[in-house]
């Protein structure tokens, strides 16, 4: 399963936050968008989900173009930088949303769904946990929810946006070895965002590096660090490098 | 008006795909649809009615209205009540709020139930309590009748069921603004030498006043308009005890409906001019937000 | 404790004392009175037939009142917070008319549109349907004074819940009524709930809007309050103070409904037990 993006533009009012942005991620790829605050790389994650519609430009699941499709059809697993869950659902229910929302024909039976979501609380190390509540865990515990959530319906994709943004420094170190693990094993197709370039560049295959809605370098972590393509990748990376 | 245009644009032009947070055009204007047709049936309406009923006999008949001595007896009345409820109740609810959001105490809790209780009685409890406490067979009617005062069936009681009724509007206001804003400034005024009054009048009043308005306007509304407690304390006495509301209830009982409706009308723009002003003030409070977190 | 800032005595004990007079003092003189005869007399009062009549009348309109609103609270809530359209600041400020027009008012209003010969009575009548001077009258009042509540209440909660939720639903493979029915409903209903019971205890209370639209009719179109009046107006102080304390005791139901409600929806969300 692979993600093309096509010259994607974005305004919102007579800010540009996009701008003609082209994009492919390999099938089994873990592509990182890194730039700092302001780039546009959140809007990008959401113009490939279909929570945003480009002005200009194509997305493509795996040579489908599905730039017209609502988010409700492209089925994109995202995970929100503030996690998103249901907090009048326990993580049980959270993970079993997708699966209970499906029109009956689809839907699977009351044991296939509870085996499924058991099987994605062990991927994510929260079996004791099923009975809680979003509120009563920790902020690494609920991101692993968020993602089991997504993964419950299969996507296609994964699009993550700043997955560790909200944890503490030791916990973010955890948890990126974990996902790093977690998609050697799983070889889903994932793209996700992030500010940290120290993230981007021990985590993922490939780094996309944003700034002002303008892709500045598409490159392997090595071949980026070695030859930075302009001035910007050049300072923001050695800014960075220096502390 | 823009956002309405772009609705109907977006109406046209189908073929964009649906926001993941959007309902599809036709259960939207549907929704519109039902809620402005039960606002207009509803709410809109009466108002209307008020105005229509008024003028049906034409401006003269509605002027003629406002000359009648027992007419102006009773916006006397109501204008005198109001004067001296409102400040009380301001004086109470900064009081209050001052005492709720700035110290913790015993009680607390109790003490802003009180505060609150008016919102949920019956205004005809309102005015029962103090026909209990004060009337002829009430608990200090024998002692009142010996000295000759009159508080039920006089403006007294007229006064005093509105300052119930109408007591919670200021305190209601402020609780929340205080309790939002905290007490880091009035601190910071503390260490540098600011003492009582002057803390309030230059650190506290600016940051309140425009929810210190808000509430005097809501309990100025209420006090002129209050019906079911007054009614219950007045005992209908013609040209003294008649406040707006019950004359309009007199008028209206005698089959003088353009004078009722005239009256009426009076009370309905002051509800109108109080939910401006609460509009414009609520507005003003948002901007001096955003102004302070910017 | 010491307390830093000043004015703590100064303005607690002003407003217990206000509080103390305007309240206190004279709900003692309610209770006081109402247990002033012997408790058998008491009870007779607050059990007789046109009593318990103007409870069952009171209770069910207020309730179904209150339910009405909520149907019709919700939704124009929801398009208010979430759709623009001609004339919704005009809509949104006028929501709050019932707050500020003055009962008396309203009742007159109400009376003139729905009495057989008023704008909507006159369409009535013609089906065969009596509004005012009925128990329907006595619904539309109660409609008309307690629908800000739901309003007012849902509104903020609209408004802050995260958009996020909603699009997560959505990729989920979530339609947009499931997304609503299994994820926004849940949030906003301790709202809902608590303001269906604000308008329905404001309903239960009404004096002014009722005593015209009525028609005041012993067990047919007599509210609770209304009785409060006429025995005030009998001399019959305990009797009028018996009534006077039930309401009382169901205000204070009322209180403990929203309390709990508030409670419960905090348990639900944060888990605090």
């Amino acid at each position: 399963m692979s993600i093309r993006i096509d010259g994607l533009s974005k305004k919102f009012g007579g800010h540009v936050a996009v701008q003609e942005a082209s994009i492919e991620v390999g099938t089994g790829k873990l592509v990182a968008l890194l730039g700092p605050s302001g780039s546009g790389k959140t809007t990008l994650l959401r113009l490939i989900a279909g929570l945003e519609f480009p002005d200009e430009g194509r997305v493509f699941f795996h040579g489908e173009e599905v730039t017209q499709k609502s988010a409700y059809e492209r089925r994109a697993g995202f995970v929100f930088q503030h996690y998103a869950l249901f907090q009048h659902l326990s993580v049980f229910d959270n993970i079993a949303f997708g699966l209970e929302v499906r029109p009956r024909a689809t839907r699977p039976c009351k044991d296939e769904i509870r085996e499924r979501v058991h099987c994605l609380l062990k991927l994510v190390q929260l079996e004791p946990f099923a009975k809680r509540f979003p509120a009563q865990l920790s902020g690494g515990q609920r991101q692993r929810v968020a993602l089991a959530r997504a993964l419950a319906i299969e996507p296609r994709v994964l699009l993550l946006d700043e997955p560790f943004g909200a944890l503490d420094a030791k916990v973010r170190k955890e948890l990126r070895a974990w996902l790093r693990r977690f998609h050697d094993e799983t070889q889903i197709t994932s793209l996700f965002v992030t500010h940290d370039q120290e993230e981007a560049f021990e985590v993922a295959n490939e780094v996309v590096i944003l700034n002002h809605g303008h892709i500045q370098q598409i490159g392997a972590p090595g071949l980026i660090q070695r030859e930075p393509a302009n001035a910007f990748v050049h300072d923001f990376l050695g800014l960075d490098f220096q502390i | 008006m823009a956002g309405a245009i772009q609705d109907l644009t977006t109406l046209r032009n189908a073929t964009r795909p649906r926001r993941a947070t959007e309902e599809g055009p036709l259960v939207r204007w549907a929704l519109i649809l039902v809620s402005v047709a039960f606002f207009t049936a509803f709410l809109l309406l009466p108002l209307v009615a008020v105005f229509a009923e008024g003028l049906r006999r034409g401006a003269a008949l509605y002027l003629q209205t406002f000359t009648d001595p027992v007419t102006l007896d009773a916006i006397r009345l109501t204008l005198i009540t109001a004067a001296i409820a409102v400040p009380c109740n301001t004086v109470f609810g900064v009081a209050a709020a001052w005492a709720i959001t700035r110290f913790e105490f015993r009680g607390k809790q109790f003490f802003s139930t009180l505060i609150d209780l008016p919102l949920w009685v019956s205004p005809v409890i309102g005015g029962l309590i103090y026909v209990l406490l004060f009337g002829s067979q009430g608990v200090l009617g024998p002692w009142l009748q010996a000295h000759h005062w009159r508080i039920i069936y006089s403006t007294p009681g007229i006064v005093i069921a509105t300052v119930f009724v109408t007591f919670p509007f200021v305190a209601r206001g402020l609780i929340p603004l205080m309790q939002a804003q905290g007490v880091a400034e009035e601190e910071a005024a503390l260490t540098l030498g600011a003492r009582g009054w002057q803390l309030f009048l230059r650190v506290t009043l600016p940051k309140i006043k425009w929810g210190l308005l808000y509430g005097v306007i809501l309990a100025n509304a209420r006090a002129m308009g209050e019906f079911g407690a007054v009614s219950v304390v007045s005992g209908h006495i013609r040209g003294l005890t008649n406040t707006v509301p019950l004359q309009i209830e007199i008028l209206y009982n005698e089959y003088a409906f353009a004078a009722a409706f005239a009256l009426a009308s009076l009370l309905s723009l002051l509800a109108l001019v109080t939910l401006g002003v609460k509009s414009y003030v609520e507005w003003r409070a948002r901007q001096q937000l955003e102004e302070s977190q910017s | 404790m010491r307390r830093i800032l000043p004015g703590f005595r100064l303005t607690l004990g002003f407003s217990a004392v206000y509080l103390t007079l305007i309240v206190l003092i004279p709900f003692a003189a309610l209770t006081a009175k109402a247990f002033s005869g012997s408790w058998h007399h008491l009870w007779e009062v607050v059990t007789s037939p046109r009593v318990v009549a103007s409870y069952q009348l009171s209770f069910g309109a207020s309730l179904l009142a209150s339910l009405i609103n909520g149907v019709f609270g919700f939704i124009t809530a929801w398009v208010l917070t979430r759709y623009s359209f001609p004339g919704r600041r005009v809509m949104d400020g006028l929501v709050d008319l019932p707050f500020a027009l003055p009962t008396a008012v309203a009742g007159i209003a109400l009376t003139a549109l729905y009495a057989p010969n008023g704008w909507v009575g006159a369409l009535l009548a013609k089906v065969g349907i009596a509004a005012a001077f009925n128990r329907l009258g006595i619904l539309l009042a109660l409609v008309f004074i307690g629908f800000p509540f739901v309003v007012r209440t849902l509104q903020p909660v609209l408004i802050s819940l995260s958009e996020d939720v909603e699009e997560a639903a959505a990729l989920l493979g979530a339609t947009r009524f499931q997304t609503f029915w299994r994820v926004v409903f849940p949030a906003a209903l301790p709202a809902l709930l608590t303001g269906i019971t604000l308008a329905f205890g404001r309903a239960l209370g009404e004096y002014g809007s009722i005593v015209f639209i009525s028609g005041n009719l012993p067990f047919k179109t007599e509210i609770t309050p209304l009785l409060i009046v006429a025995k005030l107006e009998q001399y019959d102080y305990q009797g009028a103070a018996g009534i006077g304390l039930v309401m009382l005791l169901a205000s204070f139901g009322i209180l403990a409904v929203v309390n709990g409600v508030q409670a419960w929806n905090a348990r639900r969300i944060y888990r605090i037990d």
